[in-house]
């Protein structure tokens, strides 16, 4: 990947443009994340790999296991279900106040989350929630078939009330570019819905698909309040883990925060390697 | 497959996923509406509005909410435009910082922006400060919305016209290209309140009192005025919400033509 | 420094009683000075945090020191963690909203003071205080303690465990909870060490008590989620294991609503913490600060912690000059189980820490 910046227009245009963005990031995101990186290497006599290694020991591999298919999980749930809810809401036929009203809630819904959404979910699927308590009084008994709302199933399925609405925001301008005309044109041309689909519409959407789920993959794995008020930390989950060192009341280590903060960029990197090829394959079609 | 099945599923599907959203919201009320033992009324709700800290914490939420769109959109509609125009071989440097706010655990975040900037006074001493870090919890949504939107316009074809015919960049950008992003401004605009609403560890380092850290302390003091409260906030988010849009979409048909 | 040492509360009683002759005086006596006062009230403001008011009676502290000196008191983040009070400390050190006085758990007392975020201060009654609950340069200085207690609501469980062993009882299925992680939270860690130390371990070992909450766990009894004050007042966590100056707060608060019984596990040694006042070195109200200090270690700051249930750092001297109203020591749980507490000191809690770290996902699985 290079750039070169013309002498002229084109580089100083680009500075213009793009400037205050780089120079705003880089000032308020990269310099602290500097700062917190250079912790993960201080010990007490200057530089250290100690904590860095530390990363490998058993139950912070498990963390980072977990919370990449927390995340992947999550995502996918908020992508699929929130993309076909978007795409229903969209449709002609739909009274227009049902979509304002759905993308409003949709907006309320993306941020609710932490203290409040697990104890709402406790509330109904908890061990002695409403819904558990009333399937128990018809016979089905919830948590003695294995249902757990303190797993990891269980958290994606929370983690869903704010994934599918953030879903539902961020990819609703990307349906609406699906011109109606195309559907009418290839019903027209004697393709079914499906065909519609897998000729059409999904390799049109498909990078906003992906990019979307990118978005809910980073929401999903930097999310602590509220799988730590759902699970005190019992699954074992990076965030929670960085939480406990670094804003906690039983241990501080910067340190430690710090190398498993480094941990979670590298992990992100490598799923934006990932994403960055497969849009590159894909995104040929449509790509100006 | 058409016929009565078809028909309904997509209503099924809807209606299932209502009764997922409602159902927990449900649950909370039931609780907000408790007294003790079996009875039931208003109480924590009425107790709940006569607290001035509540309307102060709502009313700096809302306006760090305002000003940090209105910031964020500064710094970013140029931006994603340019790359999207181009520069589309910057993508992979702007997805990666559009993350970076995931990973970096907001305690750092804080401890770093503190240590590095210590004034000046009037804006530090400010809850304003809080809206620059904002701007940045913000930017994975908002430049995730505002790519999407704008990458599915025909940038060049707008450009080449208006430019022939005579406009300047601001003439583009506020008068042809924005309008063609209704949408997802509005996407953005929400996206932002609700993460300002919600963002906690800065206001709470920084001790300024926010309506999160209000409804935090609610929280610590009464159990059932804290579901009230995480109800009414609900509610009065969602209106307001529904009022930007009302107003945002103002009348226009959503099927603009031209190039999409 | 020196590190904190390990002590029984008879020891440190022994050592409160050796003080006695020097720092005690009667309760209406040894109150702040008038200079110091005056000092305060042209200063005008206290700024403190992480204070809740249900948490050891601070509501009613922070109202009684308001209206005594006329010095208002800004109280913010009550939720605060002690790592988030020593950054609030770190990144506001040169604003006057600063907070003044933090409250912190001793790890952090020890983290702050080594890292210069104190400034040193021995309050008049300095001596009564015990020796393990203080740092000898006037760093740090421990207010107040609690036990790891039982928190039940009683219309949601019918039973009330005493022991240990009783919350593995069938009848308390998918009722105990924690109030979060114990490598997060300053109880949650107390519970882990107090069940290490009901079922074969020590405060150097507290194995034991990670495979009790793992066998807990396994029998479903264990509730996974953050036990809340709403969570336990609501029925959705009845069983909630937590210091007892917040138990008996929650109950005193609830009665009324819900009935919540509060029960000193038996049958095993029972184990505390206490926690550490500190005054800012970058403390914008310096003097107001210091009074405030006084005021907390009088006899009736220390009076006002055990009205919240919460055993004050001069608990065991102002007993024996016979400084507590029999009315309040009614309203307390039995007092044997304060003689008998012990703590864990730096060392111990780390090795805890490890230890948790490396197997409390591992074992306990919900």
């Amino acid at each position: 990947m290079s750039f070169r910046f013309k002498a002229g227009e084109g580089g100083g245009l680009t500075l213009a443009f793009v400037g205050p963005l780089v120079v705003y990031v880089i000032a308020f995101l990269v310099l602290p994340t500097l700062m917190l990186l250079a912790e993960a290497f201080s010990g007490k006599h200057g530089l250290t790999l100690k904590y860095v290694a530390a990363l490998g020991q058993g139950q912070t591999v498990v963390a980072f296991r977990n919370s990449l298919v927390l995340s992947a999980l999550a995502a996918l749930v908020g992508v699929i279900a929130g993309g076909i809810a978007a795409y229903l809401v969209l449709r002609p036929g739909m009274p227009r106040g049902v979509r304002s009203l759905v993308t409003s809630f949709s907006a309320v819904a993306a941020n609710f989350a932490g203290v409040p959404l697990a104890f709402a979910f406790i509330a109904t699927l908890g061990s002695l929630g409403i819904i558990t308590v009333w399937l128990k009084s018809v016979g089905v008994d919830l948590y003695g078939m294995g249902f757990s709302l303190y797993s990891l199933p269980g958290l994606v399925l929370v983690y869903a009330y704010f994934q599918i609405p953030l879903m539902i925001i961020v990819f609703t301008p990307a349906l609406e570019a699906l011109r109606r005309e195309w559907r009418e044109a290839a019903e027209n041309l004697g393709a079914s819905a499906f065909d519609y689909w897998r000729h059409v519409g999904l390799p049109i959407l498909l990078p906003s698909l992906l990019s979307a789920f990118i978005l809910l993959f980073g929401n999903a794995f930097s999310a602590y309040a509220t799988p730590y008020a759902l699970t005190s930390g019992i699954v074992a989950l990076v965030p929670v883990e960085i939480s406990n060192v670094l804003s906690g009341n039983v241990m501080i280590s910067q340190q430690t925060g710090a190398a498993l903060a480094l941990g979670m960029i590298v992990v992100m990197v490598a799923v934006m390697g990932v994403y960055a090829l497969a849009a590159r394959r894909i995104g040929r079609w449509g790509r100006r | 497959m058409r016929g009565v099945l078809g028909r309904l599923l997509p209503e099924a599907w809807l209606g299932l996923l209502g009764l997922y959203f409602l159902v927990p919201l449900l649950a909370t009320g039931a609780f907000s509406l408790w007294e003790g033992g079996s009875r039931y009324g208003f109480a924590a709700y009425v107790a709940l509005f006569h607290q001035p800290k509540l309307w102060q914490s709502l009313f700096l939420s809302v306006r760090l909410a305002v000003e940090t769109i209105l910031l964020g959109l500064i710094v970013l509609v140029p931006a994603v435009f340019w790359l999207n125009l181009r520069v589309p071989r910057l993508r992979p440097v702007f997805d990666f910082i559009s993350v970076l706010p995931f990973v970096v655990p907001p305690i750092a975040l804080v401890a770093g922006m503190t240590a590095l900037y210590t004034g000046p006074d009037w804006l530090v001493g400010t809850p304003n400060y809080l809206v620059i870090p904002y701007v940045i919890l913000a930017l994975p949504y908002t430049y995730r919305a505002l790519d999407l939107g704008m990458r599915v316009l025909d940038l060049r074809t707008m450009t080449e016209a208006s430019q022939s015919l005579g406009a300047g960049w601001g003439t583009l950008i506020f008068r042809v290209v924005v309008p063609n992003l209704t949408t997802a401004l509005l996407g953005a605009a929400l996206l932002t309140i609700a993460i300002v609403m919600g963002e906690f560890t800065f206001a709470n380092i920084l001790l300024f009192n926010t309506f999160a850290v209000y409804i935090n302390y609610v929280g610590q003091t009464s159990a059932t005025q804290a579901s009230a409260l995480t109800l009414l906030s609900f509610l009065i988010t969602w209106l307001a919400m529904l009022g930007v849009l009302v107003s945002g979409r103002g009348g226009r048909s959503v099927q603009i033509g031209g190039a999409r | 420094m020196a590190d904190l040492i390990s002590s029984p509360r008879r020891t440190f009683l022994k050592l409160a009683g050796a003080g006695l002759g020097a720092g005690l005086l009667p309760a209406a006596g040894r109150a702040a000075s008038p200079a110091l006062v005056s000092a305060a009230k042209h200063e005008g403001q206290l700024n403190t945090i992480a204070l809740p008011p249900d948490w050891a009676n601070y509501g009613e502290i922070i109202a009684t020191f308001q209206k005594k000196y006329g010095i208002t008191i800004h109280n913010a983040a009550p939720d605060d963690s002690s790592a988030q009070e020593l950054q609030s400390i770190r990144s506001l050190k040169h604003q006057s909203r600063g907070p003044d006085v933090v409250d912190v758990g001793p790890a952090f007392a020890l983290n702050g003071a080594q890292e210069g975020l104190f400034r040193p201060y021995k309050v008049a009654t300095w001596d009564s205080i015990p020796a393990s609950m203080k740092d000898p340069n006037g760093l740090w200085y421990g207010d107040y303690f609690g036990l790891v207690s039982f928190g039940i609501n009683r219309s949601v469980s019918k039973a009330v465990p005493h022991d240990w062993a009783d919350l593995k009882k069938p009848e308390f299925k998918g009722m105990v909870a924690l109030n979060g992680s114990p490598l997060g939270a300053g109880a949650a860690f107390a519970a882990v060490v107090a069940a290490a130390l009901a079922n074969g371990g020590s405060l150097d070992n507290i194995m034991p008590g990670i495979e009790f909450f793992a066998d807990l766990a396994k029998r479903g009894n264990f509730n996974p989620s953050a036990a809340t004050a709403a969570s336990l007042v609501s029925g959705q966590t009845p069983v909630v294991i937590n210091w007892d100056y917040l138990n008996l707060a929650q109950a005193k608060k609830a009665k009324g609503m819900t009935p919540i019984d509060t029960v000193i596990p038996e049958g095993a040694t029972p184990y505390g913490a206490f926690y550490c006042q500190a005054i800012s070195k970058f403390a914008p109200h310096p003097k107001a600060a210091e009074l405030w200090q006084e005021f907390i270690y009088s006899d009736e700051g220390q009076l006002l912690y055990l009205k919240g249930f919460a055993h004050p750092a001069r608990f065991s001297a102002m007993a024996k000059a016979g400084a507590i109203p029999k009315s309040l020591m009614a309203e307390l749980p039995p007092a044997k189980p304060y003689g008998e507490a012990v703590f864990a000191n730096d060392a111990q809690t780390k090795k805890a820490q490890q230890l948790l770290a490396a197997n409390w996902t591992k074992l306990v699985k919900a």
